[in-house]
C-alpha cells in the first residue's frame, strides 16, 4: 500500500499553500529555454514532466546570493549596532531535484560545525522540501557516481514519484506529513524505482587520486580551458562559500555576506599581495579537492550531488564530471586503474 | 538572534604609530561586563571591523594577562587598514572572537625559547614574548630575533629595549643591506645570515618564526643546521578569512582550515600540508 495524489489534486493543493499564505518555489520558466527556481504566483507556473533539472539550485533559498548581517549607524566617535532577528518566510519548495534537496543535509553540516549560522538553520526550518523523483537525466547527470540516484530520500520531507497518472506520496518528516495530511488517497500500485544516469566515476578511486599526486598536471591542463567565471560555483547546490563585505557611507550601513567563488584570484590573495592560489591550476585543484577530499575528510561524505550544474553551466563546458574524465585518463589514474585491475586479477 | 557575525563595540584607548605604515591600537570592550567575562590565549586571532569599510583579521598582539584591553597592530594596505590608520582614541570600532588555536606556552615551559620575526610579523610574536616576560621562572634563555627591512621600520621598537633589559633575555636587531642608518649600532644582514652569525644555542630550544614566506623559506634550513627539530619549530599562517569560523571556506591549506586548526602550526604539520599558504 502506498499513498497517492493525481497530478490536478496536487496542483490544486500548490494554489491552496499560495493562498493560504505560504512562499511556494518551484520550477518554472522564466523566459524559452532558461529553467529556474522561481517562486510561484499559482500552479500553472511550475514546470513539471518533461525536464531535466533547472539551471539553478535551491541553496539561494538557504544561502541568498546577498544577505544583510546586521546594520551599524554612526553618531559622532560613536557606532550603533543592530542586529537582525531573522524571521524567514514559510516556504515550500515543491518540484525539488533529488540532487538539490540531497545537498541540505551535507550544507547543515557546514552551517552548524562548532558555531551555528542562524541565518542558515532558520531558513531551513522555515522550509519544506517536495521533492519530484527524476525521469530524465542527462549525459551531465552523474548522481548514482557520488551514492545518490534519482529518487533519494535524502534532504527531502516529500518524495514524490511519479505514476503513469499523478504521483506516489512519501511524506519523510513530520513537517512533509503536515503539508499533505488528507489530501492523498491510499494507492495499491508503487512507483517503479528509476534506474538513474549510469555511473561515471568511483569516488574511491578518485580520493585515492586527490589523496595521491598533488602536482597531477593534469590541473594545467584544464585550468587553460577554464575562464574563472565562477558559473560552476554558483549554480552547484553544494558550493556554499561566500564573502562578507560593508555597505555603508557617512551615516551608516551594514555588513552583508555575498556569494564568493574558488576560482576568483581575490578569493585567497593576502594583504600583502602574496596568494597561496596564485593561478587556475591551483583554483581548479581547489575546487575539486574541497568536494572530494577536505569536504569528506572532515564531514565523511563528498560535497557534491551529482546534478551535473558544473557542466551544464560552463561557457567551456568543464565541470566536475569532465574533470574526473580528465583526472581518470591522467597518467595517474591510469596508475591507480591499472593496479586495482592487477589487485582484481 | 545568536549572530555568529555580528561584533562586540570597542573603544579606542589609544593609537600609536610605529613606522611611516604601521600603527598599533588599543580598544576596550564598551561593555565592562564582557571585558571581565573576556578571556583569550595569546595566538589567537580576531576580526577587527572598522565599519563602513569592513574586517580584517589580526593576531591579538597584547599578552593574555593583561585584562583591561586587547591591541591589534596593522599595515596600512587596503580598504579596511586605510580607515583603521584614521582612528582616534575615543572612537569605535568592532571584533569579532577570539578564533583559533594559540601558542602552546605550557609545553614551552622549561624550555629556552627562540623567537624570530621580520618587518610587520613582530605583533603575533609580542603577545608571546610578553607572555613568557610576564612568567619569567618558567622559561629558559630567551631570544628575540627582529629583522626590518631599514632602522625606520621596527615596530614595537620601544619594547625591544625593554625587553632587552629582562633577564637571560637576548635582543638580536638588524636590517636589510642598506637600510641602516650612520647611528646604527645594531647588525646589517638578512635574518637566516644574522640567526648564523647569531650563535643561539639550539639545545632545548623551541623557536617561533613569523614573518613574509620568503623570510621563512631561508630561515628554516638555519634552525634546522642548528638542530632544531620540526616539531619544535612554530609558525602562525596569514591566510585570507572572512568568516573566521570555518564557513566562508578560503583559508584552507588542503584539509586543514586555518582559522579553526590554525593559525599555529608546527613545521612538522606544515610538511604535511600542501603549500597553499
Amino acid at each position: 500500500m502506498s499513498e497517492a495524489i493525481t497530478q490536478a489534486a496536487l496542483l490544486s493543493l500548490v494554489d491552496d499553500w499560495i493562498s493560504g499564505g505560504r512562499t511556494v518555489s518551484g520550477p518554472s520558466f522564466v523566459k524559452e529555454g532558461l529553467l529556474l527556481y522561481e517562486d510561484l504566483q499559482n500552479a500553472g507556473q511550475l514546470a513539471l514532466g518533461k525536464v531535466i533539472r533547472p539551471a539553478d539550485s535551491i541553496k539561494k533559498y538557504f544561502l541568498p546570493r546577498h544577505e544583510e548581517l546586521y546594520r551599524y549607524t554612526f553618531a559622532g566617535q560613536n557606532t550603533c549596532l543592530e542586529n537582525i532577528d531573522l524571521v524567514p518566510v514559510e516556504r515550500v519548495i515543491v518540484g525539488a531535484r533529488p540532487c538539490d534537496a540531497a545537498a541540505l543535509p551535507v550544507l547543515d553540516k557546514v552551517f552548524n560545525w562548532d558555531y551555528v549560522d542562524e541565518f542558515y538553520t532558520r531558513r531551513r526550518d522555515a522550509t519544506t522540501v517536495v521533492t519530484i523523483a527524476c525521469t530524465l537525466w542527462d549525459d551531465q547527470c552523474f548522481c548514482t557516481s557520488v551514492g545518490l540516484g534519482p529518487a533519494v530520500e535524502k534532504g527531502s520531507d516529500v518524495l514524490l514519484l511519479p505514476l503513469a497518472e499523478g504521483y506516489e506520496v512519501r511524506c519523510l518528516t513530520e513537517k512533509g506529513q503536515r503539508l499533505f495530511a488528507g489530501k492523498t488517497t491510499p494507492s495499491e500500485t508503487m512507483a517503479a524505482a528509476p534506474t538513474g544516469p549510469e555511473r561515471k566515476f568511483d569516488t574511491k578511486e578518485i580520493d585515492a587520486l586527490l589523496h595521491g599526486d598533488y602536482e597531477n598536471p593534469v590541473w594545467r591542463d584544464i585550468a587553460l580551458r577554464c575562464l574563472g567565471c565562477g558559473s560552476c560555483a554558483f549554480t552547484c547546490p553544494t558550493c556554499h562559500c561566500f564573502d562578507i563585505t560593508d555597505e555603508g557611507n557617512a551615516s551608516g550601513g551594514c555588513r552583508v555576506k555575498n556569494w564568493d567563488c574558488c576560482q576568483f584570484n581575490m578569493f585567497t590573495m593576502h594583504a600583502s599581495g602574496h596568494n597561496p592560489r596564485s593561478n587556475q591550476a591551483q583554483r581548479q585543484r581547489q575546487r575539486i579537492q574541497h568536494k572530494f577530499r577536505i569536504y569528506p575528510d572532515k564531514f565523511g561524505e563528498v560535497l557534491c550531488t551529482g546534478c551535473g550544474n558544473c557542466t551544464r553551466n560552463c561557457p567551456v563546458s568543464l565541470g566536475v564530471l569532465t574533470t574526473m574524465e580528465a583526472l581518470a585518463s591522467s597518467d595517474a589514474g591510469r596508475d591507480a586503474t591499472e593496479n586495482a585491475a592487477s589487485l582484481k586479477g | 538572534m545568536n549572530n555568529i557575525y555580528m561584533p562586540e563595540l570597542m573603544k579606542v584607548i589609544g593609537v600609536k604609530q610605529h613606522t611611516a605604515d604601521v600603527k598599533s591600537v588599543k580598544i576596550r570592550f564598551q561593555d565592562p561586563a564582557t571585558t571581565d567575562a573576556f578571556s583569550f590565549r595569546v595566538g589567537q586571532f580576531g576580526m577587527f571591523s572598522a565599519f563602513g569599510s569592513g574586517e580584517s583579521t589580526f593576531n591579538i598582539c597584547s599578552s593574555s594577562n593583561w585584562k583591561d584591553h586587547i591591541e591589534f597592530c596593522f599595515r596600512k594596505t587596503g580598504m579596511v587598514t586605510e580607515s583603521l590608520w584614521r582612528i582616534e582614541e575615543g572612537d569605535s570600532i568592532g571584533f569579532r572572537g577570539p578564533y583559533g588555536n594559540s601558542y602552546p606556552m605550557e609545553d614551552w615551559e622549561g624550555r629556552n625559547l627562540i623567537f624570530i620575526g621580520g618587518g610587520i610579523a613582530m605583533p603575533p610574536i609580542r603577545c608571546a614574548i610578553w607572555y613568557a616576560l610576564e612568567n619569567r621562572a618558567k622559561y629558559g634563555d630567551i631570544t628575540i630575533v627582529y629583522g626590518a627591512r631599514t632602522a625606520a621600520d621596527f615596530v614595537f621598537a620601544d619594547e625591544l629595549d625593554q625587553w632587552a633589559q629582562a633577564e637571560r633575555t637576548r635582543v638580536v636587531r638588524c636590517v636589510d643591506p642598506g637600510g641602516e642608518t650612520p647611528d646604527w649600532n645594531y647588525e646589517v644582514g638578512l635574518i637566516p645570515h644574522v640567526i648564523e652569525r647569531a650563535a643561539i644555542p639550539a639545545e632545548n630550544s623551541i623557536a617561533l618564526v613569523v614573518g613574509p614566506p620568503i623570510m621563512i623559506k631561508f630561515t628554516l634550513p638555519v634552525l634546522d643546521k642548528m638542530g632544531l627539530g620540526t616539531k619544535d619549530i612554530y609558525t602562525s599562517l596569514e591566510n585570507r578569512m572572512k568568516c573566521g569560523v570555518g564557513k566562508c571556506g578560503r583559508c584552507n591549506c588542503g584539509p586543514v582550515y586555518v582559522c579553526k586548526e590554525g593559525p599555529i602550526f608546527t613545521l612538522e604539520q606544515l610538511h604535511r600540508l600542501p603549500l597553499d599558504y
